[in-house]
Order: C-alpha cells, then sequence, then structure tokens
C-alpha cells in the first residue's frame, strides 16, 4: 500500500532518467517491455540491497541528511554518467532505429531484416542506480523497515513496495509506439544531456557542500 | 543618351488598399480597443488616462496600417517591441510599489506572492496529474496583493491559445519583444550559419524541465533557466546557491536575449532556447490558422527561410508547401515573399484561394488578444514612466 500510494512520487523521482533513457530506445512494445523489465529488476535488486543494509545498521543509516548525502552525492554522479553515455551512444540507438524501419523495396527471397538489438547493460546500470537513490518515499519505507524484527521481513517489505511503485511504471510503455525519428531521437539525445548536466551539478555541489561544511 | 543616364523616379508600389476600406476594416479593432479601455479612461489619475488613450490609439494605427498596407510583420513588430520594451518598466514598478525590491524573498514566496507566468504552465502539468499539487508559490485565486495568480494566468492562456495557437509567441507574449528589439536593430546579418539542430533545443529543454519539476517539487525553469528574471523578478541572493541562479539568469539574458539575436537577427531565446515555445508548437496542430506555400508562385530564392526570426521553414518543409512545427505566425515569410507564394491560409479550405481572408480573420482574433494583453500593459507601463516624470 505504500508503493502504490507513494507510486506518483516515484514515477516523478525517476522520471528524469526514465524518460529520456525510454526515448532513445527503438521504437516497438517488445523492446520496450524487454528493457523495462531490466530496468526495474535491476531497480529490485538495488531495493533489496538498500533494505538489507538499512535493515544491518538499523536507523542510524537515516538518521542525519548529512550523513547520507556522500552518497546521494555519488549515485547522482553516476547517474549523470549513465545518462551522457547514453546519449553519446546515440548513434548505436540511431543504427538499431533504422533496421527496425521497414524498408522501401522488399526483394523476393532476401533474408529477413534483422531485429534492432539493443544492449541490456544500460537497462541494469541505470534501473540499479535509481534503485539505490534516495527519494522521499524511499526513506519513509527505509524508517520503516528498520524497525523489522528479521532480514527476511525487511526484504519481503522492501519487494512488496517496489511492486507497488512499479505499478506507475508501465504507463511509460505506451512510448513504445510514439515514431523515432532522426529528430526526436536527436531531442532524446539533448534531453539526456541536460539532465545528465543536472545530475551532474546537483552531485557535485553535494559533494563539494559536504566536503567544506562537513 | 542624357535621358537614358537620369535614373527613373523609383514608383512606390500602390496602396493595398484604398484609406476608406482601410478605415472601414479597422472600425472593430478600435471599437474593441475603446472598450478594452473604458474602464481605465473613467477611473481618476491623469497618467492612467493619458496611458489608456495612446494604448487605444497606438494599437488601432497599427491595425489600420496593417490594413492600408498588406504586411502584417512590420507593424506588429512595433506593437510587440514597444509591450516587450514596456512591460519590465511597469512590472518592476509594480514590484517595487509592492515590496521595495526586484528581489522575491522565501517570506512572500512562502505567502503566495510570487506573480504567475504562463512560462510555468509546462511544469506544472505532471506534478499536478500525479499528485494534484500546483508547485508554484502563488495563489490559485486573486488576491489584492497578487491579480496575477494561477487560474487568473492558466484562464488567460488557454483563452489566447486556442485561437492563435503558437502565435501566442508573436502576439501576446511580454517576453520575446526585447529580443526582437535587438534584432531588429543591426543592418546586416553578421552570423549566418546556424544549426538546424539547434531548433530541436526547446523540446529537449522542454522535456527536462518538465520531468525535473515533478522530480524536485519545483517550477525548475523559473529557479534556474529563465532569462527574463534578469530583468523582472530573481530570487534574493542570499548565499552561493541564488548567487549562482542570478549568474545564469544574467547570462542567458545577456547572451540569448541580447547578443545572439543582435548577432543573428532571429529571435534566438524564442527560436532555440524557450520550452514554452515548444509546448507551446503543440496547439498549432489544432488551430485553424497556418501559412502555407503556394508551390506553383514558389521560385526557391529562400527570402522566406531568411526572414523568419525563429527558423520555422526549411527547405524541405517549402518544398511541401507548409512551415514546421515551431511556426509563430509572425508574418515575416509572407510580408518577405516577392512572389506571393507564402500566404495565410485558414485549415479546411483550398490553399491560396482568397488567402487576405485568412489573413483577416486571423489577425482580428490576434489583434483583438493583443490590445486586450499587450495594450493594457502598454497603458500601465505608460501610466508608470508618466508617474516618474516631474510633470503635473
Amino acid at each position: 500500500m505504500l508503493g502504490l500510494a507513494t507510486g506518483p512520487v516515484c514515477i516523478a523521482s525517476c522520471g528524469p532518467v526514465v524518460l529520456p533513457w525510454m526515448l532513445v530506445q527503438p521504437r516497438g512494445v517488445r523492446v520496450h517491455a524487454r528493457q523495462m523489465t531490466l530496468f526495474l529488476g535491476a531497480r529490485l535488486a538495488g531495493y533489496l540491497l538498500f533494505a538489507s543494509l538499512i535493515w544491518m545498521a538499523g536507523a542510524a543509516i537515516a538518521r542525519t541528511w548529512g550523513e547520507q548525502s556522500w552518497m546521494v552525492g555519488a549515485v547522482q554522479l553516476l547517474l549523470a554518467c549513465g545518462l551522457l553515455i547514453y546519449a553519446a551512444g546515440w548513434p548505436h540507438a540511431h543504427c538499431a532505429v533504422a533496421r527496425s524501419e521497414p524498408p522501401g523495396l522488399v526483394q523476393i527471397g532476401a533474408a529477413p531484416a534483422e531485429p534492432p538489438q539493443t544492449r541490456p547493460t544500460g537497462a541494469v546500470a541505470l534501473g540499479f542506480l535509481t534503485g539505490i537513490n534516495l527519494c522521499p518515499p524511499f526513506l519513509v519505507a527505509g524508517v520503516r523497515v528498520a524497525q523489522l524484527p528479521s532480514l527476511a521481513n525487511a526484504l519481503a517489505f522492501f519487494a512488496l513496495f517496489f511492486l507497488g511503485t512499479a505499478v506507475w511504471f508501465m504507463p511509460l510503455l505506451s512510448l513504445s509506439v510514439v515514431r523515432r525519428t532522426p529528430s526526436f531521437l536527436t531531442v532524446a539525445r539533448m534531453a539526456a544531456v541536460l539532465l545528465a548536466c543536472w545530475y551532474g551539478f546537483s552531485g557535485a555541489s553535494l559533494l563539494i557542500e559536504k566536503a567544506i561544511y562537513g | 543618351m542624357a535621358s537614358a543616364a537620369i535614373p527613373h523616379p523609383k514608383r512606390r508600389p500602390p496602396p493595398f488598399r484604398t484609406v476608406g476600406r482601410s478605415v472601414l476594416l479597422t472600425l472593430p479593432i478600435a471599437l474593441w480597443a475603446l472598450l478594452m479601455f473604458t474602464p481605465t479612461l473613467r477611473s481618476p489619475g491623469l497618467n492612467h488616462h493619458i496611458g489608456a488613450a495612446a494604448a487605444v490609439l497606438f494599437m488601432t494605427l497599427l491595425f489600420f496600417l496593417m490594413m492600408r498596407t498588406g504586411k502584417t510583420y512590420r507593424w506588429r513588430r512595433y506593437f510587440f517591441v514597444t509591450l516587450g520594451f514596456l512591460f519590465p518598466v511597469g512590472f518592476i514598478a509594480s514590484l517595487i510599489h509592492l515590496r521595495g525590491s526586484m528581489s522575491i524573498s522565501l517570506e512572500h514566496m512562502l505567502g503566495g506572492d510570487t506573480p504567475f507566468c504562463h512560462m510555468v504552465i509546462p511544469m506544472i502539468l505532471i506534478p499536478a496529474a500525479l499528485t494534484r499539487t500546483v508547485i508554484f508559490p502563488g495563489s490559485i485565486l486573486p488576491t489584492a496583493t497578487n491579480p496575477h495568480s494561477v487560474a487568473v494566468m492558466i484562464g488567460l492562456w488557454l483563452a489566447l491559445t486556442l485561437v492563435l495557437g503558437k502565435a501566442w509567441c508573436s502576439y501576446a507574449c511580454f517576453f520575446g519583444g526585447i529580443e526582437e528589439g535587438f534584432a531588429a536593430l543591426p543592418k546586416h546579418i553578421r552570423i549566418r550559419k546556424i544549426d538546424p539542430r539547434l531548433r530541436l533545443v526547446p523540446w529537449a529543454l522542454l522535456i527536462a524541465v518538465a520531468v525535473l519539476s515533478a522530480a524536485l517539487f519545483e517550477p525548475v525553469y523559473c529557479m534556474w533557466l529563465c532569462p527574463f528574471k534578469a530583468v523582472t523578478e530573481f530570487p534574493a541572493v542570499t548565499g552561493v546557491k541564488t548567487a549562482i541562479q542570478m549568474g545564469i539568469f544574467v547570462a542567458l539574458f545577456v547572451g540569448l536575449v541580447v547578443v545572439l539575436p543582435f548577432l543573428t537577427k532571429k529571435r534566438t531565446q524564442c527560436g532555440f532556447f524557450c520550452p514554452f515555445g515548444a509546448f507551446q508548437s503543440l496547439f498549432n496542430k489544432i488551430n485553424l490558422f497556418e501559412i502555407r506555400f503556394d508551390r506553383t508562385k514558389c521560385a526557391d530564392c529562400t527570402l522566406c527561410q531568411t526572414a523568419c526570426p525563429t527558423m520555422a521553414l526549411s527547405a524541405e518543409s517549402i518544398r511541401e508547401g507548409k512551415t514546421l512545427l515551431n511556426c509563430m505566425k509572425c508574418g515575416a515569410c509572407v510580408d518577405s515573399c516577392k512572389k506571393h507564394a507564402a500566404v495565410w491560409h485558414l485549415k479546411g479550405t483550398p490553399v491560396a484561394v482568397k488567402p487576405e481572408r485568412a489573413r483577416l480573420l486571423f489577425l482580428y482574433g490576434a489583434w483583438a488578444l493583443a490590445t486586450m494583453l499587450g495594450g493594457s500593459i502598454i497603458a500601465n507601463s505608460l501610466a508608470t514612466i508618466l508617474g516618474f516624470l516631474p510633470i503635473r
């Protein structure tokens, strides 16, 4: 219930990463469904890792924002790098899109078109990083987990919390039907760069602030 | 032989319409302008009377000239640049009257005293849909200290957008006139080669600010990227963060609104940066008015492409007889076309058949709304300036 209730805030928090990443994917429901599954799977892994850490460390890890700012800053810098890699890897994505488009003329007897190839590493990396990125619903769930009696309970709690939030990601699959033109992909790539700039700025600010003020 | 050396005096082209017909066509706008400013003309205060009378005359005269000459862009530009340069005057004066400063403090933000601007609209949509929250520190309904509330501005924007589509950016936006003014200053273009991919930046920025605003629960564009904060209202500089914000505002204003328009003769902020402009482009799809090209007359001279202030034309789009989605319907291409191939068009009617009728229908709507919104800003700002003058 906590996951379902806080899902809108979750999707809003992860939106700056998920949206440009989805937009640079080739068109097609199957491609998007596969990528989304990988993303959510990696996100679940991040959730469970965080749940284990919180349960072991107790509420201490979530006691003060100052203690967490190192991690938040580092995760944001990694997210910035991830988005920049996606933006820079655009030519590959563009080739995949070109392959997925139907050819103008079909030669009888020719080999069938190669299906678009997308690498799973990006989805896994971004999913894991968003899984350990602190957002308000995540902190609420973390505080609850710290009070649970066993690790199994903590993991089960976070797994169900994940399921509740994951439901809110499903509407994003509708982006798979939007036609990918070169202009569309350029926009997605530019958006990824802009969002990477923000994550980079925010992460660096947090780390500098921590280094100066402790 | 001697007579051949003497140049023939240039014949001025005949006016587009007779004075009588132009006056008749201007009458509805004149009456509308009078109706708009009657409350101001009745209220006490000589400065406001003069401001309102000047605005009525100004808007009516420009419309008359549009009718008389058949040119749209030239006369619209006078209005738009005047609006762009007068808006900050009236706005800053009202801020200083209310708060004593252009900067806004955290207390005023929390008190809902921040005037709502149309730029925020794309940023509030996702958070409003997901969490039913308006992520702007303003008031939903007008108050005594803040008449520019969220509801008023969204209502105005919606009404104007349904009538004008992206022409909002040429007839209603009170920011674009500043850069159009700077773009009009030089005689020659200094930077000609502009990467056409820059047209896509506003779309990327729209996606970025919309999702970031939802993630951070604050209007990111207003907090970090709005060039016009430099000449309107900005967060009070109280630390490193606000100093960086102010630095970004000033740098963007100088670069995108002053220097680049001067060098390129383009509206660089509107065409290559403004995310609201990209959002507004979507409404061109449902708007009735557009610019089309009569391919039977087009000489592919690219004069229209050079004239377009936001690069809303490409060789391919002209070949297809259309503009790109980001066309602001300013009329620059129509005015510049010597073959009369660029024409105003009402969707659902044949292209280049009675284009003047389409232009008239568009201009009546656009100018009536420009008079209502821009005219009132001009009138108030003139009254403010007159108030500063030591004349009684």
